[in-house]
């Protein structure tokens, strides 16, 4: 769970920048697979944000929802004993609302994306009295994808009427450059860790001459828990 | 190590690189800020610069220099409002509107400066105390069985269901006026959807567009907009809609539809106009602007923007008004009798 402030613009609704709180939800498992002598972990993150931001005159309000998941491989070094270095793709959808409280026949802005992305990583493990803390970083850099826009004045009404121009737009880092970062700390208590981290989540576009950005910064907090899987043999 | 001082070095580039932000030039919240960014707001999106400047000589550039003249770093609140309403009545639209929380900046002219044709007193005189209202539809059959239909906002909601109802009520009518007068518009949905009864087979009723970019010029390729016949009760005789000045937006729309219709018959006045789509935006001080952003089209790909001219025109008079009838019903049940 991460809570923050969020900025967001959408010229599509309105010329001016929207800010106030926001709160995430995130999901993440990660496990290291069989191949490449277990080099290759998958990881799989589901992040849903909601927020409500506010014009800076205070009159008018934007109430944004957001689900992202992304599936991700990642290669694995081990360039010092406690040092893991992680390096791979992800593929990722993101699937939105962003609704203004104020406006007419442009009142909405959906978000669908696909994207691939590049994933970077490390994981330091140290320890403090005997107990093993986990300290990490990770970059995610879409790098090739598709989203949906709309034209830039069309409606959502030409829409639904099954009128199309250039809905669908190939979107990569010159046209939309993002990246999600995450600096966590996982602290060790007895059957699980507490997680503080960091969260900055950069979403941005520029398609169809609608500028668009939305840049989160969260402080996360929450808990990990680690399982390990055995063989019905070593049973 | 070489390989990880690499790694480090690509990553801290790669974050810079993107983190940089996309972001839309934003105008500081002073007079000279306020009028830049309104006038931005219609040079990039508002869809009738060119049809304007060819029609009423509008100067998009001629007006940011004249109302520039007009600001003041001192003035007030109120001034700054009313030189921001007086720059848009330039464009001489209805649908663009200058809201802030003390007033609504309108542009009105396109029905305040015609006669209205229309005497509340009197139309219900005719509807009577015993007619029937389905959903924000009022009917009744009046004594020489011509159903008689008030439709007076678009706003209200009206279903399929209340449509065919009234219509499954009206069947033995020998025709139907369609009294739209007084309508000023709502939502495209319920005017299409009254008008999809009036027609058996999907017609072309006109074409719509959409700004693809912030050049005056950049439009998409005309999109046809086809009415599609409902699939409740179709009304088959004659009808007449009756028009004013006040019709405008949807119901200007509606209008278009119906003049594609088979049997139909529109008598009064010119509508209102009011064929762009309209977009909303804000200023830096919070005053929110609506502006039309989308044009619509006749079938012959007309602009409709200044109205849409009646098959005949009609009048109420004075000396009508004095008698208690009203010109233009009259002249449609006459209408719809000779037909």
């Amino acid at each position: 769970m991460a809570f923050g402030r969020t900025h967001q613009q959408d010229t599509y609704l309105s010329p001016l920048e929207y800010t106030g709180p926001q709160l995430t939800l995130m999901h993440e498992t990660m496990r290291l697979t069989h191949r490449s002598q277990g080099r290759i972990s998958f990881q799989s993150l589901l992040q849903g944000t909601f927020s409500l931001t506010q014009n800076s005159p205070a009159t008018a309000n934007d109430f944004g929802g957001r689900i992202a998941y992304d599936a991700g491989w990642h290669y694995n070094w081990k360039p010092l004993p406690d040092l893991r270095i992680m390096a791979g793709g992800q593929v990722g959808t993101d699937f939105g609302i962003l609704y203004n409280d104020r406006n007419g026949n442009n009142p909405a802005q959906g978000r669908l994306s696909f994207d691939i992305a590049a994933s970077v990583g490390g994981i330091y493990t140290f320890h403090l009295r005997r107990r093993p803390f986990i300290a990490r970083y990770q970059a995610d850099i879409p790098l090739l994808g598709c989203m949906f826009s709309p034209q830039f004045g069309q409606s959502y009404y030409e829409l639904s009427r099954g009128n199309r121009d250039h809905n669908v737009c190939f979107a990569w880092p010159v046209n939309a450059p993002c990246i999600r970062q995450m600096l966590t700390l996982d602290i060790p208590f007895r059957r699980f860790s507490l997680r503080l981290g960091y969260l900055s989540d950069a979403r941005q576009s520029h398609v169809n001459h609608i500028k668009v950005h939305d840049i989160g910064r969260s402080f996360m907090l929450g808990f990990v828990r680690h399982f390990t899987i055995q063989s019905k043999e070593k049973q | 190590m070489r390989g990880i001082r690499v790694f480090f070095y690509y990553s801290v580039l790669a974050i810079v690189m993107f983190s940089s932000c996309v972001r839309e030039e934003e105008f500081d919240d002073t007079p000279e800020g306020n009028l830049e960014a309104l006038w931005k707001i219609i040079d990039q999106q508002y869809c009738f610069l060119d049809y304007k400047a060819e029609t009423i000589g509008l100067d998009w550039n001629a007006a940011r220099t004249k109302y520039r003249q007009r600001l003041s770093p001192d003035m007030s609140r109120l001034q700054l409002f009313q030189v921001l309403c007086n720059m848009l009545a330039e464009l001489q639209d209805g649908h663009v509107n200058l809201f802030s929380s003390a007033d609504m900046g309108r542009f009105w002219s396109w029905k305040e400066n015609y006669p209205l044709n229309l005497n509340d007193e009197l139309r219900d005189s005719y509807l009577g105390k015993d007619y029937k209202i389905g959903a924000g539809v009022k009917y009744r059959i009046l004594e020489d069985n011509i159903g008689y239909v008030v439709y007076e906002s678009f706003t209200d909601a009206t279903g399929e269901g209340n449509l065919s109802d009234m219509l499954y009520y009206l069947r033995l009518c020998d025709g139907l006026i369609l009294d739209v007068r007084g309508n000023s518009g709502g939502a495209l949905t319920y005017s299409s959807r009254l008008a999809s009864h009036f027609t058996n087979e999907k017609i072309l009723v006109g074409y719509t567009r959409h700004k693809t970019g912030p050049g005056h010029n950049d439009f998409s390729t005309p999109e046809a907009e086809y009415l599609e016949p409902s699939d409740g009760v179709r009304w088959q005789k004659p009808v007449v809609v009756l028009t004013n000045r006040e019709c405008f937006s949807a119901t200007n729309t509606f209008v278009r539809d119906m003049r594609e219709c088979p049997q139909v018959i529109i008598l009064g006045d010119r509508t209102g106009g009011g064929s762009g789509l309209p977009f909303s935006s804000e200023l830096p001080c919070g005053w929110a602007v609506r502006f039309s952003a989308c044009p619509m089209f006749d079938a012959e790909m007309n602009q409709i923007e200044f109205g849409i001219a009646p098959d005949l025109y009609c009048s109420l008079t004075e000396y009508d008004i004095q008698r208690g009838v009203d010109t233009l019903i009259e002249a449609a049940r006459e209408v719809i009798r000779r037909q």
